[in-house]
């Protein structure tokens, strides 16, 4: 699977644009701040997730202006070419087309077109939020397997009916009566049933990915810390037992106070929380190895490779970290955005540059 | 803009039908305002006949011309089988497979706390009441293979074992003549877990 251009009608600042992207090798997107060369970036990962990497809110991807945003690749897969075409209203639900055909399962397109994002933001992984990290798990476990996406959705509505019933025995009052009781159970099992599995899933990822971040970390750092993974589950032994357990809590807090939604992926440097007890540059690095990880693993044998976005990934990097990142990175298709210097030792099979008024520079191929 | 009053009264009216936004519904009043008198007449009739004369079947509330529905006053379906369903239109489904010979309860939705239909809101007393009445041997759960659905049959599952009915889950996996190859993901996992030994 290769992208061979990606356009953008009223995405973000461009009412319209056209990049041509190498079909292997690395294409270089240049130009000053604020050019859009991100952008371009995002356009392609909304495609395989979409999801903003950057976040943000539908509303922000529409340009000033313009009632909906258009983006559209062009793919080459086992010689055939393939288009896909998102449309993203402001408000309504985005609709998604493979060579014109409506397709309702979005997941149809990320099995075709899969993308791993590096980015500046991805420092969150280490300094945020439990969320942060179990949703960067649950996005891998998403595109590795149909089955364990529908679980993560199945676990995410059961919480939300699990809660919605809370609410409703505080607003009576608060006291669970065998009748209440019996449908708590139901709700129970069956958010214990997936929830339990998501976990399990969980902490084989982890399994595979720990070893794979440690190893990238001391490449990227030059040092011989450990880094280590460390998945903590909210609950001990059976989960509907807990669930049990917690209700008169879950009742007052109207919210499930157990399962994977409360679990933590713990990242440890040299057995310290890396999150509040490593350095601003050992945090980068880490973050940088969990990225690398997630795409060794996405890239499995049997599977085509995901493209590789890096955005803007090299400022923040000395030379020496630059270098070791270049030579981690598999030699899939890449799209990079730089505002500065090219960085050392990757070979770039192509160059677009980006104006300040959004628009493609006279091409050039170095 | 506003139309003139009756023209505007019906365009709000169409526009609270499931799945008819705005748009649509101007469609079809400027559509109406230009058939004959006697087509507009007889829509009408047909939806005030259809209000005046239909009815909840009183035993399985299926939806019902008089007192039963047709397969409650079939004299030939068997009392002792029972399956249930989220909606009347799921009957006509399972009508169709011409598999089912027993009756029906037509639950009026499925357990979803979040849209606030509980227990309360769906006919699970009347589901009780009937398996001593009509000495039900068997009920089949047959409500959706979603969250909810499976929800409501795991919960109806409960307080109908104690009853001394046995109680049945439709089966859920691959459709029937299709490949294998082109069976999802989903679908293909589910079926692989509902596996069954083969008799010899």
């Amino acid at each position: 699977m290769a992208l061979s251009r990606i356009s953008l009608t009223d995405f973000r600042c461009f009412s319209q644009v056209e990049v041509d992207i190498a079909i292997e090798g690395t294409t270089a997107l240049t130009g000053p701040n604020g050019a859009g060369k991100s952008s371009v970036v995002e356009g392609v990962s909304w495609l395989a997730d979409q999801r903003s990497f950057r976040g943000s809110q539908r509303d922000l991807l529409v340009r000033t202006g313009a009632d909906q945003a258009m983006v559209i690749a062009d793919l080459v897969v086992g010689g055939r070419k393939i288009g896909i075409r998102a449309l993203l209203p402001r408000t309504r639900n985005a609709t998604l087309e493979i060579n014109s055909n409506r397709v309702r399962n979005t997941s149809s397109v990320s099995e075709v077109l899969r993308a791993v994002t590096f980015s500046p933001d991805d420092l969150r992984l280490v300094q945020g939020g439990p969320a942060d990290r179990r949703s960067w798990l649950d996005g891998i476990l998403s595109a590795r397997s149909l089955r364990a996406a529908e679980r993560i959705r199945t676990v995410e509505r059961a919480l939300r009916q699990r809660a919605a019933l809370l609410k409703q025995i505080a607003r009576r009052g608060g006291g669970i009566s065998p009748e209440v009781g019996s449908t708590l159970d139901v709700w129970d099992e069956r958010l214990a049933g997936c929830g339990s599995l998501l976990a399990e899933d969980r902490e084989d990822l982890v399994g595979r990915l720990s070893p794979l971040v440690d190893a990238s970390y001391r490449d990227l750092s030059g040092s011989s810390s450990e880094v280590s993974l460390l998945y903590r589950r909210s609950w001990e032994g059976d989960l509907q037992e807990a669930l049990v357990r917690g209700r008169q809590d879950d009742v007052v807090r109207q919210a499930t106070g157990v399962g994977p939604h409360r679990d933590e992926l713990v990242v440890l440097l040299d057995g310290r929380t890396a999150r509040s007890q490593a350095s601003q540059g050992e945090q980068r690095c880490i973050a940088l190895g969990l990225k690398v990880a997630s795409h060794a693993v996405l890239s499995e044998p049997g599977r085509e490779p995901p493209v590789l976005l890096l955005d803007d990934v090299f400022s923040e990097l000395d030379h020496y970290r630059a270098t070791a990142l270049v030579a981690q990175l598999p030699r899939n298709q890449t799209i990079l955005t730089t505002a500065g210097d090219l960085p050392a030792g990757m070979e770039i099979g192509k160059v677009v540059e980006l104006t300040a008024d959004h628009s493609l520079a006279a091409p050039g191929i170095l | 803009m506003l139309y003139t009053q009756p023209l505007q009264v019906l365009i709000d009216e169409l526009g609270r039908l499931p799945g008819v936004g705005p748009k649509s519904a101007q469609r079809i009043a400027f559509y109406l305002l230009r058939v004959p008198q006697e087509d507009a007449a007889r829509l009408a009739q047909a939806i005030v006949e259809m209000k005046e004369r239909t009815t909840l079947c009183t035993r399985c509330f299926n939806v019902a011309e008089g007192e039963l529905c047709g397969v409650c006053a079939d004299p030939q379906r068997d009392g002792g089988l029972l399956c249930v369903v989220e909606d009347p239109r799921d009957i006509v489904a399972v009508e169709r497979t011409n598999e089912h010979r027993g009756r029906y309860h037509v639950l009026h939705g499925a357990l979803n706390p979040m849209e606030g239909i509980g227990p309360d809101q769906l006919r699970v007393r009347e589901l009780l009441g009937r398996i001593d009445a009509e000495q039900v041997e068997e009920v089949i759960l047959c409500t959706n293979p979603n969250l909810e659905g499976e929800a409501t049959a795991m919960y109806l599952a409960k307080l109908l074992t104690p009853l001394g009915v046995k109680v049945t889950r439709i089966a859920s996996g691959l459709p029937v003549g299709g490949d294998l190859e082109y069976a999802d993901e989903l679908t293909l996992g589910r079926a692989l877990e509902g596996r069954r030994e083969v008799g010899t």
